[in-house]
């Protein structure tokens, strides 16, 4: 009892000890990586909110607050971002359909796996091109759908504002499914023979088994991809966008989202300062959704050190 | 795959399953196809049968593509992608390690501080950073883009590397501690060797987004010869807007560097996404 | 002019918010001034549009340029070609940077006086005489603000031509319409023959800047009553300023226009009228000539002024702009660019200009008496008096956000004339707030 004690103190003296040296250490590690992320991110978010507050070189407190939250294009681009949104569970979805599918095939099933990821691989500036040739009211999908009688569902895919956002969206999703079904295929892959030793016995079904046991297996990598894929939606779809709408957000403002607001204030519409603001509520909203994430999947960072 | 396979199938699940993956793998393919059959298409033939293959392929598309700058695009594109994936990787790894091994006060602030810097915006540095590349006379310099490019990949990289340097057995490392290795010997010999799936991940998401960024290669890099590939073909679109066929061809060329590289190092391609992210967790 | 020295690294934001920096910039003129010529090397930078309303005129400019280093073997002239989309953020991101071009290419009105307010443009008039400066084309109207002269003229863009097929048009038994219930009629006729009567794209949004000038300029007196409207004497949802809008949403439900409308871009669309799938067109003034040419020339072809639905004094008449080459600010060697310019001008290039691209230099100098095809001098002819090109003189932010996006949504039939009229009125009376000194230059420039 004594002995044991005795042993706890030491530890505990010697865990201390390692944790002033390591801290110190640890700097040497992380100092040169912290230092490029502060001169990139430190830098800039600081500027970003003092231009958020200044007018023509003189302080304007909030004045350029008012004129952003009041312009109707900067709400519906944060609504379309918003929107976007809902592609991560179709995503998810998606993903993971293919993913047990792929996974229960056998014959084929490299090359199938391969032409399905290659769109993630295709640079996203090609890809909008070549869909705004496709989507166009006499291009390809309708020269298609027409050929097979179905001109009914013929549609003005990126010219018709009620759609736009939706055809924009189908894109992504084609680009970005392929990397979900890789990321849960490989985690599936590499679970143990025995987790799916029960199903087996049971004679349980595709569907229930997949539901019931590959879902929660792979929950981690369904969180991960639903948390890049969200952040994807929010703050990575200038490219499609900027090339598919010709740097407009239209037709209208059908697929206006907050970076082209940005950059269409800071390089065309000579608005510095509304640009700034527009990015701060940006940074913020992707913070709220960043933490959003983690509290709903109980994945905080710290999680990944108690394990 | 050699593993044994979760369900029993029958015949006509094996119909379902075939028809799905066939039909999205047409879906994925195709594109890719209209893409590059109607870069050796006449204007007219393009926009009449764009699913038809070539009736005479012409390489008139390329011909005018390439003489275009197109070379000098490539080297640009080449330069950053290696430059920007070497330095992350190096920076990505070393910090990651200090966070995974040596436990501090505030550890957990600091790393959640980096990760949530993976969802800031790049438009939103975008001035700022601008003005900052303008007072040191680096706009239209590779040199600037590759760091800012570093810069913006390094949250996400040391996010993950850090998850996989966690589990890593403690009783690996400390066999070696025990030895009297210093910890970058450690670092060295015993960690970096177990971490080739998750150095590679990290190299193909890192050089992916890389290659396929826009938004800040538009604005730094002002200057003709500075241009990369994305932004080259971008402009393409609307120089060659009534010559699809050239800008089919441009785009082909845009794609070809890395479909080869995905074709032929397809395992490591697949491996290298899938490891990091399964076993960090 | 506001000046600050920018020191600290954590003040560098700042220096993106003064809009105009002291680089100290030579006032002599060099106008004739052979001893102030730089004799050292140097290295001027050209970024520039153009190519795509004036084929050839890439070709153009790297022979004038040939020829003046040449002349000049100290200076180098390196030239970069913006896209469409490009052309306007890479300037204000070199503004920004205070480096980048020695001569940038800037659209007539709006697009080279705002620089010019911004502090970003070194007046040419302050380098080139009156004498010169007097032979450029319209130079003093959409340049021209409170005696100085921002940029140059570089050639004309006659705005905008209506292209008419008579071969179509008398296939079907119709005529040339001379006014817009007769162009609305051939639309009927056509429609019901799944012929476009005019093909256009609004996809990239331009289009929708030009229909604006060319439908809208006819119910107003002069340019002054758009700046009215800019500054908030008058409003967009007046009569004067909305009607054309109806005019729009008439030609939509009368079918005038291909289905693809929307779809296409600009460019891509008037080829339409090339392949002979649509009767007319509408095309940048300096490409109408190629386009005559490439459907059958004179005898096949007229090109026209949009027919009047109003009786203003502007209907009916074709608009007028030239696209201008400007010295940047931050220039280290204004006096050789505008030396450059001046040579661009000389009758040897003028005329090398027009065999290049078949288009007019915006010089009166210039003989349009080579000019074979009657209807491209007409078109030249019409262009040395024209209307003012209306999409100029509102700001760009209007055209984009208001213009270019409402046309689109009336084209759709997803706003009513009326709703488009309002939003364009809203969105003028936003931007008053958001610019701040918008009201203050538009009311310089318009004195």
């Amino acid at each position: 009892m004594k002995l044991a004690s005795r042993k706890t103190a030491t530890a505990d003296v010697t865990r201390r000890q390692r944790s002033a040296h390591s801290s110190k250490e640890a700097l040497y590690w992380i100092g040169p990586a912290a230092l490029v992320i502060l001169l990139i991110f430190g830098y800039s978010v600081v500027s970003v909110l003092i231009s958020s507050f200044r007018y023509d070189g003189d302080w304007v407190g909030l004045e350029n607050f008012e004129i952003v939250i009041t312009d109707p294009i900067f709400l519906t681009a944060l609504k379309h971002n918003g929107l976007l949104l809902l592609a991560v569970p179709v995503l998810i979805i998606l993903a993971f359909i293919l993913a047990v599918t792929l996974f229960e095939t056998r014959r084929g099933m490299r090359f199938y796996r391969s032409a399905i990821f290659l769109p993630y691989i295709l640079p996203i500036p090609v890809v909008a091109v070549v869909f705004g040739q496709i989507y166009q009211l006499n291009g390809a999908l309708n020269i298609f759908l027409r050929s097979i009688g179905l001109e009914p569902l013929a549609q003005d895919w990126l010219g018709d504002p009620s759609i736009a956002l939706g055809t924009m969206s189908s894109v992504i999703i084609w680009k970005e499914v392929g990397f979900g079904v890789i990321l849960m295929l490989a985690h599936i892959i590499s679970l143990p023979n025995e987790t799916y030793e029960a199903a087996r016995i049971d004679g349980a079904g595709f569907w229930r088994t997949h539901l019931s046991i590959t879902r929660p297996a792979i929950l981690n990598t369904i969180v991960f991809y639903g948390v890049i894929e969200a952040i994807t939606m929010v703050s990575w779809v200038f490219n499609y966008v900027y090339v598919m709408s010709n740097g407009l957000g239209g037709p209208g403002n059908a697929t206006m989202v907050s970076e082209l607001y940005i950059y269409r204030a800071a390089f065309q519409n000579k608005a510095p300062e509304l640009a700034a603001v527009a990015a701060v509520f940006l940074f913020v909203a992707t913070l709220i959704l960043m933490v959003a994430f983690f509290r709903i999947q109980r994945r905080s960072i710290a999680g990944t050190f108690n394990k | 795959m050699t593993k044994s396979r979760g369900v029993k199938r029958s015949k006509v699940e094996a119909f379902f399953r075939y028809s799905l993956l066939s039909f999205v793998a047409f879906t994925a393919l195709v594109p890719a196809y209209i893409m590059f059959t109607g870069s050796f298409k006449s204007q007219g033939e393009f926009l009449n049968s764009p699913f038809g293959i070539p009736d005479s392929p012409s390489f008139a598309g390329y011909q005018s593509a390439w003489t275009d700058n197109f070379p000098n695009w490539l080297t640009n594109s080449f330069l950053i992608v290696t430059g920007a994936v070497v330095m992350t990787e190096i920076l990505a790894a070393l910090a990651a390690w200090g966070f995974a091994r040596f436990p501090f006060n505030g550890r957990e602030t600091l790393l959640g501080a980096m990760v949530s810097l993976m969802v800031v915006p790049p438009v939103v540095l975008l001035i700022p950073l601008f003005q900052f590349g303008v007072q040191l006379t680096l706009i239209s310099t590779l040199r600037l883009v590759i760091l800012i490019y570093v810069g913006l990949m390094l949250p996400f990289s040391i996010y993950m590397l850090t998850n996989f340097f966690k589990s890593i057995p403690e009783s690996i490392l400390e066999s070696a501690s025990i030895d009297g290795a210093s910890s970058f010997r450690t670092f060295r010999s015993i960690v970096l060797p177990l971490s080739g799936a998750p150095l590679a991940t990290l190299a193909v998401v890192n050089l992916l987004w890389a290659w396929n960024e826009l938004l800040l290669a538009l604005v730094f890099l002002q200057s003709n010869e500075k241009k990369t590939l994305m932004v080259g073909i971008t402009g393409f679109q609307s120089r060659y807007s009534l010559d699809i066929p050239t800008v089919m061809a441009g785009m082909s060329i845009a794609t070809l560097p890395l479909v080869i590289a995905y074709l032929f190092g397809q395992r490591f391609f697949i491996a290298g996404l899938t490891a990091g992210s399964t076993k960090g967790e | 002019m506001k000046s600050k020295k920018v020191l600290a690294i954590g003040a560098m934001a700042l220096a993106l918010l003064l809009s105009a920096c002291s680089s100290s910039s030579d006032e002599t003129s060099a106008e004739g001034d052979k001893a102030a010529f730089p004799t050292e090397d140097l290295t001027l930078n050209i970024s520039w549009w153009g190519e795509q309303e004036a084929p050839g005129a890439q070709k153009w400019l790297e022979e004038t340029i040939a020829l003046y280093t040449k002349e000049h073997p100290n200076v180098t002239i390196k030239h970069v070609l913006q896209t469409t989309d490009g052309l306007i953020p890479s300037f204000e991101a070199a503004a920004a940077a205070q480096s980048g071009p020695d001569i940038q290419y800037f659209w007539g009105g709006i697009y080279t006086q705002q620089p010019g307010w911004d502090g970003h443009i070194a007046p040419i008039s302050d380098y080139l005489s009156e004498e010169e400066l007097s032979h450029y084309i319209n130079a003093k109207v959409e340049a021209g603000f409170q005696g100085k002269v921002w940029t140059a003229p570089w050639y004309i863009n006659p705005s905008f031509p209506l292209l008419v097929r008579k071969d179509i048009l008398a296939d079907n038994g119709l005529s040339v319409p001379t006014n817009w219930d007769e162009l609305m009629k051939v639309c009927d006729v056509l429609s019901a023959k799944k012929i476009t009567t005019i093909a256009g794209g609004v996809k990239d949004g331009w289009f929708g800047g030009w229909i604006y000038s060319i439908l809208g300029g006819q119910s107003v007196q002069s340019q002054a009553d758009v700046i009215n409207a800019v500054v908030g004497t008058t409003k967009f949802t007046d009569p004067e300023h909305a009607t054309w809008w109806t005019k729009l949403e008439e030609s939509r439900d009368r079918k005038c226009w291909n289905d693809d409308i929307n779809s296409l871009e600009l460019y891509q669309a008037q080829q339409k009228f090339v392949d002979g799938t649509a009767a007319m067109t509408i095309t940048a003034g300096p490409d109408a000539p190629n386009f005559a040419k490439k459907a059958g020339g004179d005898e096949k072809v007229t090109i026209m002024a949009m027919p009047a639905w109003s009786d203003g004094p502007l209907a009916g008449k074709m608009g007028t702009t030239s696209q201008t080459l400007g010295i940047t600010k931050w220039s280290k060697y204004p006096q050789v660019a505008a030396d450059f310019i001046k040579f661009s001008h000389t009758t040897d290039r003028l005329n090398a200009w027009y065999a290049a691209t078949g288009s007019m230099p915006a010089d009166d100098r210039f003989d349009i008496s080579q000019v074979q095809s009657a209807s491209t001098k007409a078109l030249f002819e019409s262009a040395l008096n024209g209307a003012p090109y209306l999409e100029n003189f509102i700001p760009a932010q209007l055209d984009a956000d208001a213009v270019f996006k409402n046309v689109q949504l009336v084209l759709k039939g997803e706003v009513t004339a009326a709703e488009a009229a309002a939003d364009k009125q809203a969105i003028m009376e936003r931007l008053r707030k958001s610019d701040r000194k918008l009201v203050d230059n538009f009311t310089a420039w318009a004195k």
